[in-house]
């Protein structure tokens, strides 16, 4: 909402606090002005002067010197516009050193083709007043005497705008009387509201014809339109409207016509839209309110034509639409040059109805972002007296007698008051809410002040009477914040409450924090990946597919709940690449939206996962770069799970069946894919991402994935128990076996693990070596074997024997050779 | 023993004198002149080991008469420690120069890179301030209360009070499913939830990723909040007031002031924003200066906040006359931004290793 400085004074005489107190004022009490805007703010430094001469440029033809009398003294101007007066008009002149904001100059003396100016006449565009930069401003004759500044000869040309971002409970902000009404409360002043019926013109005698003999008016939907109030004015001159203009202008309406003018001024006087049709172009000269046919086409004044639904509400003349209420007009009965006779339309329609027709049709006019907060229902005959009196005064014309008012489909000359709401104040409510006494001493001025009156009081409590212009105040806590409001938020003090601990419900949370601390120890950085991807990404990593489908998705790529990790962190890594940055070892922790559970509440279930991808080179020391493989992604894969499962959990590895990789695992490559178990079950899998998957993504280039489960670590790890440091020392003994290439090192390890028996304390693969003098198709595997006994040390005999055993049994399993 | 070849005492005594006299003479030199200690320990074995001279010397003492072999013995055993305690001295001389010569050696390269024990990595500025804010909140005795992001519109909205067509619903454009389900437009839903289910007095945060339908360069279509709200008897404006006022000092530090501005949130009556002193034009004396990113005035908004609503309690069977509560709730991104001076809210979600990084 813009508001004016200028006419907010208008309305509150007293009121004498600088725009910038004012703009404090409002926002301390939650209308928050978010700026304040200087109109026409070279209007004070340039002046009103009268043309004395005008000759013609020496050198260049369009171009004109002209003496002007700036009141008391002459200065000749050279001028380019089209548009110079005849002698003894009036014009605006920047005299030298003046700053134009609009234009980011300040007038300097220079030479124009040759002749030097000491000043410049300016356009209305030049002065910020507006966009007209066809030809000099040109003022009415004798509106000022010469050497006036423009502030003090046109005040409208002068003003501050307050742009107040106006929460959606307060649809009174929205005119300026209803701010005006708002000031006077929070500075304390009487605020009256001003008597429009007898402003301007209405004195003048009412036409002989009714309203009633010029127009029909039927409301056939009385729960969409509860009041339709109608007056109209004949014999009118629409013309241009110079008086109106800067007020308009600054509040960034464009002035049309002065009918139309009256239309948006007194919309923005009482944020109650109000309609005007050209009565000659009202077919029939009966006006229908009624919802529209499924089909029914309008076309609106944006040029739109629109096919409309059973739920829109229309205004239709005897023979078709005329206009979507309270949305927007239609075309055929817009005022224009040639009206002579004008019907203004100020109605209440549903606030809900109004607004689903509004983003039905995409359209979010003035009107319609007024009646979907809600108007005033009280203030129809006060809107339609001031609409008529502002007409009569800009346009002449005679107001037709009477007013139609259809209200709940009755038609009625004077309105019925509508309803008022009572509420029920108890002073210790006050205080209980607030945590500081208010007593009612101090709260009911407030609520008055507001437009609130007090029915009945009592010492605890009071009945309250709430005026129509505040449909927001509802309940009791209503009042309260209005008094809380209007004394400040600042009158409560700080305390801190003893409160009263409660328990986490749900431990996603600490359990996402647990898995970050951890990922991040390993090295992981966190990626924050959307909740929504794309189907298609979905089906290029294998995951299940999506059972959560957005209704009105952002497009394709977030159409759907993911039901994997990956497609998010994938992105990753492609914006990384195509930002050249080949190295992304990153993590993330987030939901996957899976099939609700079938005895659930139907919402899906959410299941906390966390997903790592990794790709470029392994960090390292003074050594060549080498990439990160499959290793690397067990090693995170294997080390996050054996810290989130804590020590005693069995953690392993299997790489993926043929079966496995069809299935659930098709994302991976063949040869690089394993599942992680913990206690012999499975929560991830990790591996190198299929060249197919590369490829859908346009990943350009291998990218090793994890995703693993995080639920079943939820209850956190279980404590260790102590187990006792060993006393006596180890033997190590080192076997090296020369098995065939494709037997998995894994395997071999178990083998010497069994063999080993239970001396054994330790098994490690220490070496693998191909190539060399190591025949082709066969590998040497080296492994060291550290025995120990909690009983005593063991002598090199029972270690020997042990060892003896190792070399024998998986010699014999794998065909093993010593090396 | 050869009687002919038997020497003369006197003989063995001059000849161990003698030898006694020379090695004496000798054995020091020699030892300085070595110039390690390998070369020092060479020397003395050359003397003291088992071939050694003095050895040899020792030996010869056998050839002598039992009467003299005391006298002799006594000689050499003196060399013997004179050549122990020489060599002892060289040592510890040559290891001093040894470490001399070490300490003064060239310097290590120490501009060559670290070898970092492990890699850490980094986490996200978000996590960063999530995890802070719930901490601050969990000194303050609130626990968290999980919900899901994709909600019942009844926990999200009705429940909450947003009347339907209505425009409170145009701060909130939300994303809906094919199944009527909403993505969560705020952390709010999480009041619902834990007031339909647990008997007051409650103190609970609630973080977690909400959706909006808006997707601009100042907002993205997903983003996370934190709310936190208490209830009990007699819990008034005032309370959170205080509890506002402690976690701004908790989170950007003491003397944080805090300033409310009244404000509508469909939830909440009275509602209000919440302002903290600007921090990145705080002067040494803790008054502000004013700059750009708090538009002159030193303070930026963090937080909506307010008294819920009773038309939520009543909504989630608590009876308003009985029981009253607190709300409040803040964009994470926002207070990353402001934290980390990040000036656009993409660079939160694209994931660059190289923004990841700087936190
Ligand atoms: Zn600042």
């Amino acid at each position: 909402m813009k508001a004016s400085y200028r006419w907010l004074r208008e309305l509150v005489p007293q009121l004498t606090a600088s725009t910038t107190d004012l703009a404090a004022r409002l926002t301390s009490a939650g209308l928050e002005v978010e700026g304040l805007i200087e109109f026409g703010l070279a209007s004070e430094a340039c002046l009103v002067v009268r043309v004395v001469s005008c000759r013609p440029h020496p050198t260049k033809s369009g171009l004109r010197l002209v003496t002007v009398d700036r009141g008391g003294s002459q200065q000749e101007v050279v001028c380019g516009a089209p548009n110079v007066p005849d002698l003894g008009g009036l014009v605006v002149l920047a005299p030298l050193g003046v700053y134009l904001p609009a234009k980011n100059v300040t007038i300097a003396k220079r030479a124009i083709a040759g002749v030097e100016s000491e000043g410049m006449l300016c356009s209305e565009d030049e002065l910020g007043l507006g966009d007209d930069h066809d030809g000099i401003l040109v003022l009415a004759p004798d509106c000022a005497t010469p050497g006036t500044t423009l502030a003090a000869a046109v005040p409208a040309a002068r003003d501050t705008v307050f742009e107040i971002n106006l929460t959606p409970n307060r649809p009174d902000g929205l005119g300026h009387i209803g701010l005006a009404r708002e000031i006077a409360a929070l500075y304390n002043f009487p605020f009256v509201l001003p008597d429009f019926a007898t402003a301007g013109g209405m004195e003048r005698a009412p036409s002989a014809l009714s309203v009633r003999d010029l127009v029909t008016i039927v409301v056939e939907d009385a729960e969409r339109c509860p009041h339709y109030g109608a007056a109209a004015v004949v014999d009118i001159a629409v013309t241009a409207s110079p008086s109106t203009r800067y007020r308009l202008q600054a509040l960034g309406v464009r002035s049309i016509s002065n009918v139309v003018d009256v239309t948006n001024l007194v919309m923005l006087a009482w944020g109650h839209p109000l309609h005007a049709f050209d009565l000659d172009r009202v077919r029939g000269n009966t006006i229908v309110v009624r919802r529209a046919n499924d089909g029914e086409k309008l076309t609106t004044l944006d040029g739109v034509t629109r096919e409309l639904v059973s739920d829109d509400l229309l205004i239709c003349d005897g023979q078709g639409p005329v206009a979507l209420a309270g949305v927007m007009g239609g075309a055929s009965s817009e005022i224009h040059e040639g009206t002579k006779r004008v019907l203004f339309e100020v109605a209440c329609f549903d606030p809900r109805g109004v607004r689903r027709t509004a983003r039905r049709h995409g359209l979010h006019t003035e009107s319609s972002h007024r009646f979907e907060r809600g108007v005033d229902p009280g203030d129809v005959e006060s809107v339609l007296d001031h609409a008529v009196g502002l007409t009569v005064a800009l346009a002449g014309g005679q107001p037709a007698a009477g007013r139609i008012h259809v209200q709940h489909a009755h038609s009625c000359a004077v309105p019925a008051p509508p309803a008022k709401r009572i509420l029920t104040l108890r002073v210790a409510r006050l205080r209980a809410l607030l945590g500081v006494d208010v007593p009612f001493d101090e709260a009911i001025p407030i609520l008055e002040r507001l437009g609130c009156s007090v029915v009945a009081k009592s010492s605890i409590s009071c009945d309250v009477l709430v005026p129509t212009h505040r449909p927001d105040l509802t309940r009791e806590v209503d009042l309260i914040e209005e008094v809380l409001r209007v004394r400040g938020l600042d009158s409560v003090p700080a305390q801190l409450p003893a409160i009263r601990a409660s328990r986490d419900v749900g431990g996603r949370e600490e359990l996402a924090r647990r898995a970050r601390e951890i990922a991040v120890s390993v090295g992981l950085s966190e990626a924050i990946t959307y909740g929504f991807t794309s189907a298609r990404a979905l089906e290029a990593v294998g995951a299940p597919k999506p059972t959560v489908l957005l209704r009105n998705p952002l497009g394709e790529h977030h159409a759907v709940m993911r039901t994997s990790l990956l497609p998010g962190l994938l992105d990753a890594v492609a914006h990384a690449r195509r930002h050249f940055e080949r190295d992304v070892r990153e993590f993330t922790i987030g939901q996957v939206f899976l099939a609700a559970a079938p005895s659930g509440d139907g919402l899906p279930t959410e299941q906390l996962r966390i997903g790592v991808v990794l790709a470029g080179d392994r960090p390292g020391w003074l050594e060549k770069p080498q990439p990160l493989d499959v290793w690397d992604a067990k090693g995170y894969a294997v080390g996050l799970t054996e810290r989130l499962a804590g020590a005693s959990a069995l953690v392993q590895v299997e790489p993926a069946t043929r079966d496995e990789l069809t299935e659930i695992a098709s994302h991976l490559h063949p040869r690089g894919a394993a599942f992680v178990h913990v206690n012999g079950r499975r929560i991830g899998a990790f591996g190198l991402l299929h060249p197919d998957a590369v490829a859908a993504l346009a990943l350009d280039g291998d990218v090793l994935v994890v995703e693993l489960t995080l639920e079943s670590f939820a209850e956190g790890i279980p404590i260790p128990q102590y187990a006792a440091i060993p006393r006596f020392p180890a033997s190590t003994r080192d076997v090296a076996l020369l098995v065939r290439d494709a037997v998995m090192a894994g395997e071999v390890e178990s083998a010497v693990r069994a063999a080993a028996g239970p001396l054994a304390e330790r098994v490690r693969l220490f070496d693998r070596f191909t190539g060399g003098h190591v025949a082709a198709g066969f590998a040497s595997l080296a492994f060291r074997v550290v025995y120990r006994a909690s009983s005593g040390t063991l002598t090199d005999a029972e270690v020997d024997a042990a060892h003896a055993n190792v070399v024998k049994v998986v010699g014999e399993r794998f065909g093993a050779k010593l090396r | 023993m050869d009687a002919v070849s038997d020497p003369t005492v006197e003989t063995i005594e001059l000849e161990i004198t003698a030898a006694l006299a020379s090695l004496r003479e000798a054995f020091l030199p020699r030892f300085r002149a070595a110039a390690t200690a390998q070369a020092l320990r060479d020397e003395n074995a050359k003397i003291l080991g088992k071939k050694g001279e003095l050895t040899a010397i020792l030996k010869l003492l056998g050839k002598a008469p039992p009467e003299g072999r005391k006298a002799i013995g006594e000689k050499v055993n003196a060399l013997k420690q004179e050549v122990e305690s020489g060599f002892e001295s060289c040592l510890s001389n040559l290891r001093l120069r040894e470490r001399e010569a070490e300490l003064s050696a060239p310097p290590f390269d120490l501009t060559l890179p670290a070898r970092v024990p492990a890699q850490v990595g980094h986490k996200h500025p978000i996590s960063i301030v999530r995890e802070e804010v719930v901490a601050v909140f969990r000194q303050l005795g609130f626990a968290v209360f999980d919900g899901p992001e994709v909600e019942h519109e009844g926990n999200n909205f009705t429940a909450l009070g947003f009347p339907p067509d209505h425009p409170a619903t145009d701060m909130q454009d939300s994303f809906w499913t094919q199944s009527n389900h909403v993505l969560r437009t705020h952390t709010s839903n999480i009041q619902v939830r834990a007031m339909k289910s647990i008997a007051p007095p409650m103190a609970f945060i609630a973080p977690g990723t909400v959706y909006r339908r808006d997707d601009d360069a100042t907002h993205s279509p997903m983003f996370h909040q934190i709310e936190a709200f208490l209830v009990d008897k007699d819990v008034t404006l005032a309370h959170l007031k205080g509890v506002l006022a402690e976690f701004a000092e908790r989170l950007f530090g003491p003397g944080t002031p805090v300033r409310l501005r009244p404000s509508y949130f469909p939830f909440v009556e009275p509602g209000a924003e919440v302002d903290i002193g600007c921090v990145f034009c705080k002067q040494p004396n803790g008054t502000r200066a004013g700059c750009s990113l708090c538009k002159h005035t030193g303070f930026i908004e963090v937080l909506g906040c307010g008294m819920i609503h009773p038309v939520v309690f009543e909504n989630c069977g608590i009876d308003p006359e009985v029981f009253s509560g607190f709300a409040l709730g803040m964009g994470l991104e926002r207070l990353a931004m402001l934290r980390y001076g990040v000036p656009n809210i993409k660079l939160m979600f694209d994931n660059d290793p190289r923004f990841l990084a700087q936190f």
